[in-house]
């Protein structure tokens, strides 16, 4: 090919060369010669090929000037060959233009004939080679020719295909659309129709596609293409996507998982085409199965499975779900005729035939299983296990929230029937004291509503906590809630009662950390705090009765000791002197001075015994007193008379008595008693001589009697002790004076028992005054006296 | 010779009437202070020393009369007369002890056998 073009390139170029040699020799050539180069450039412009054209007659017109030149002289002759170049390029240049069209009409003859006789083979290759359904219909969706892709996707082969049309394999729900499609389109009134129906497979199972239908032409009545794509997985997918959603929502919304069992599981079945699901729970005490949810479709021809489940269960490892459990994979079964074990039988039994199960996980372990099952045998792709072991997971994170939330819940629960039924009143208190809430015991304890409790109420009670936290030196209630020490504050109720209540304050942190509020726990511990006081109180009245007991017991002790003392002083005397006169021998005053000892003594043990009598009876408040209007000059001067008479001691008696001195209500004898025991001491105390002054005078409501000496007196040290019992002034000169040490005693409590008083002013050398009142008459009828009349 | 100390006269003159029938000087003191000083001044063979005399009390007084003659004889004679009581006045140093109201013949006898012992 390539030598042939060369050669037929080349052929002009030595034809001109040839014919421009011959004329050049012999000159005789050139009229010749001009045809010859005319031949050659028509020649070449025969060829459609334009460089060669132009480059032949170049050389052509080279040829010709330089011939005219040569042979004829320049002047004349180059008219000409300008001429003749010219005639050439028209000439040429014709040719070319002629050949090239008449070139062109023949080439488009003959291109169109291949091109129609490649476009049938080359549409059925393209058809073939598609990936999506290809296929021409008539109008009445008749097909006339489909691909094999087309015929795959619709699950049919191609010659079956051509038995049925577009509308017969069109589900029922959208046949109708397809057929106004159909017709639209040969009418021509549009040239294209695409949507997503369902196809059926002959077995009936719904083939999702996306169909497209396009006329070939402008013209009506022309077949139409199909365009046919199988979306089934990408349905498959989005039902995935939709299940996963409408889990999500169920689970978003519900508390428990028994709460949302039903709507998982129907979401389950209704998005990925089940018709019944059950939820198994792991037992983990028992090691076993149990049924726990189940889902059936409402318009499933399936049967009742959870009769023959709810008593059922299953083992590790039993069945499809105990293999599941066990394994914790999820895993499926394209037909349930091909496996037989005990659930499996019952599930083919309600009309079930096939499942998947898989694990619901929490927490790394299976808590339980879920099965899903639909009433055909079905490819069971790996896209569906692995989603459903996915929705497992979020299931299983679902019951671990939701069983967290409800024992959230639970104790939520809890503590509110703690505060709200605790025995103990519980506020929850703000940061600044303000009292938030209070629980009913709260209220009921302090008998007040929450409005009064809140108003006034509170503050009270946390003015009286602060106060008390500062006594016991504790900071205030919301500056010391850590310390969680209680303070005992006083309160009154609504009704008016006072109570003791017990405060004690803890702070509840907010989740930063910081306390958000106060919950302070206010007990009533009046009970308990005044059973406290009153033991204390007993218990310092039991001390008291101890001491007082001790002291009695050592009294008694001491009083034992001194009256054996003074008894036994006295008969001494008594048995030595009667001894001395029993033995005999002895002269007759000797036996009438010992008998006179012995009779002193006797007497004195006889005093002593009725001193002690007296006191006992005084004391004890067995003595009665005799109560009578007594005049206290009569009783004076009597005494005085009696004394002044009887005393061997010389000692003068002086009398001051107050002539207008009312009555007093007394007992007379007592009286005497008390004055003569006065008189006594004031002789006895005056063993030098002296005066012994009586005085009487109306002091107030009292009468007051005094009876002064200017004896022995009582040192200062032993003034304060006169009136107790056998204290008696021993020193010096006093120490030989008798006397039992009672009668100070006695003559005290014979005045008070009159509801007067005793005291006594001494000097040592100077003598003694003692003073006692006695009340008036008027005055005498006080419950002190009438205790003892 | 016998030095009685008691604040009770009958029974200053009991004990004197008793000694002076067995043969016995007696002299008589009324408080602890006499009796110390006529122990001291007159040196007698034994003392009859009651407890509960005025001023200075029977126990004090044979303190300071055994603290100058550890060899005179001292006899307490007390109405305190429990158990308790003879045992303080042996512990306080008396060489024997007599309870008031005593049998006579007790009270020579003691008188005795205090009396004989520096002799024999």
């Amino acid at each position: 090919m390539k030598t042939q073009s060369l050669v037929r390139r080349a052929t002009p170029f030595v034809g001109i060369a040839a014919v421009f040699a011959v004329a050049a020799a012999t000159g005789a050539a050139e009229l010749l010669a001009f045809p010859l180069f005319l031949v050659v450039v028509i020649s070449s412009a025969l060829f459609d090929d334009r460089a060669q054209l132009l480059t032949v007659g170049a050389a052509a017109s080279l040829a010709v000037l330089i011939l005219s030149v040569i042979h004829l002289g320049p002047t004349s002759n180059l008219a000409t060959a300008v001429f003749e170049v010219a005639v050439l390029a028209i000439v040429a240049g014709s040719v070319h233009e002629v050949v090239r069209h008449v070139r062109a009409a023949e080439g488009s003859a003959e291109r169109k004939a291949v091109e129609l006789e490649s476009d049938d083979a080359r549409l059925h290759m393209v058809m073939e080679a598609a990936t999506i359904g290809l296929g021409v219909v008539a109008h009445d969706g008749r097909w006339l020719q489909a691909n094999e892709r087309l015929a795959a996707i619709l699950g049919r082969g191609k010659g079956e295909l051509t038995q049925v049309g577009l509308l017969d394999v069109t589900a029922a729900g959208d046949r109708h659309a397809v057929e106004d499609a159909l017709g639209q389109l040969s009418r021509g009134e549009i040239v294209r129709w695409e949507s997503e129906v369902e196809q059926t497979s002959p077995h009936g199972r719904p083939i999702p596609v996306s169909l497209a239908i396009a006329a070939l032409s402008d013209q009506s009545n022309e077949p139409l293409l199909v365009q046919v794509t199988d979306i089934s997985a990408r349905k498959r997918l989005d039902a995935m996507r939709d299940a996963l959603v409408a889990v999500r929502q169920v689970i978003v919304t519900a508390n428990s998982w028994d709460q949302g069992a039903g709507a998982v599981l129907g979401s389950l079945c209704t998005h990925l085409d089940w018709d019944l699901a059950q939820y198994w729970s792991v037992d983990a005490e028992k090691h076993i199965l149990h049924l726990r949810s189940s889902w059936r479709g409402d318009d499933s021809n399936i049967g009742d499975l959870d009769d023959p489940s709810r008593n059922l269960s299953i083992e590790a490892g039993g069945g499809l779900v105990g293999r599941v459990w066990q394994s914790g994979i999820a895993s499926a079964l394209d037909d349930l005729a091909a496996n037989d074990y005990e659930q499996a039988s019952a599930e083919r039994r309600v009309g079930l035939r096939s499942a998947v199960a898989f694990p619901v996980v929490s927490g790394g372990s299976v808590i339980g299983v879920s099965e899903l099952l639909g009433g055909e045998v079905r490819h069971i792709d790996n896209d569906l296990v692995t989603m459903l072991s996915t929705e497992g997971v979020e299931i299983g994170q679902f019951i671990h929230r939701a069983e967290t939330a409800q024992a959230l819940l639970r104790s939520e629960a809890d503590h509110r029937a703690i505060y709200e039924r605790s025995p103990i009143g519980i506020a929850r208190v703000s940061s600044d004291g303000e009292l938030l809430e209070g629980n009913p015991s709260l209220l009921h304890m302090l008998e007040h509503d929450m409005e009064t409790m809140r108003s006034q109420v509170w503050p009270d009670l946390l003015r009286a906590y602060d106060q008390a936290a500062g006594r016991a030196r504790l900071a205030p209630m919301l500056a010391g809630i850590t310390d969680q020490r209680s303070v005992q504050v006083r309160a009154a109720t609504g009704g008016g009662r006072w109570l003791w209540l017990q405060l004690t304050a803890t702070s509840i942190p907010d989740t930063s950390g910081r306390p958000e509020h106060v919950l302070v726990m206010v007990e009533d511990v009046t009970t308990v705090r005044e059973t406290q006081d009153k033991l204390a109180e007993a218990l310092d009245s039991q001390r008291g009765a101890n001491t007082t007991l001790e002291k009695l017991d050592r009294t008694k002790t001491e009083f034992l000791s001194i009256v054996s003392h003074e008894f036994r002083t006295a008969l001494t005397g008594i048995q030595g002197f009667s001894e001395l006169i029993r033995d005999g021998g002895l002269e007759s005053d000797e036996v009438r001075a010992y008998g006179g000892y012995i009779f002193n003594d006797a007497d004195r043990v006889n005093r002593l015994i009725g001193d002690m009598l007296d006191l006992d009876r005084m004391e004890s408040g067995r003595m009665s007193i005799r109560l009578a209007d007594v005049d206290i000059n009569e009783v004076v001067s009597d005494v005085m008379t009696r004394a002044a008479s009887s005393s061997s001691v010389v000692v003068e008696f002086k009398a001051d008595f107050d002539p207008r001195l009312p009555t007093v209500t007394g007992d007379r004898d007592r009286l005497v008693q008390v004055v003569s025991n006065l008189v006594n001491n004031a002789v006895k105390y005056s063993p030098d001589g002296g005066t012994v002054t009586l005085s009487t005078r109306a002091d107030g409501r009292f009468v007051l009697v005094s009876v002064a000496d200017t004896g022995l007196g009582i040192p200062a040290d032993e003034i304060a002790h006169v009136f107790e019992r056998f204290r008696r002034v021993r020193s010096g000169a006093a120490q030989s004076i008798p006397g039992t040490g009672l009668g100070l005693t006695i003559v005290k409590q014979i005045v008070e028992m009159h509801g007067g008083k005793i005291w006594v002013e001494s000097a040592v050398g100077h003598g003694s005054a003692f003073h006692f009142t006695i009340p008036l008459a008027a005055e005498t009828a006080t419950p002190s006296q009438r205790r003892h009349a | 010779m016998v030095l009685v100390a008691d604040d009770n006269e009958v029974a200053q003159r009991l004990c004197r009437r008793v000694l002076e029938k067995a043969g016995y000087g007696v002299l008589i003191a009324s408080d602890g202070l006499q009796a110390v000083d006529l122990a001291l001044a007159q040196n007698p063979n034994v003392i009859l020393m009651d407890v509960a005399m005025p001023g200075m009390d029977g126990l004090e007084a044979m303190r300071r009369i055994k603290a100058e003659r550890p060899e005179m004889r001292v006899v307490i004679a007390s109405a305190h007369s429990m158990a308790s009581d003879r045992e303080r006045f042996l512990a306080a140093g008396a060489d024997d002890v007599l309870s008031k109201p005593f049998r006579l013949g007790d009270l020579v006898a003691v008188v005795a056998k205090l009396t004989a012992k520096p002799s024999s």
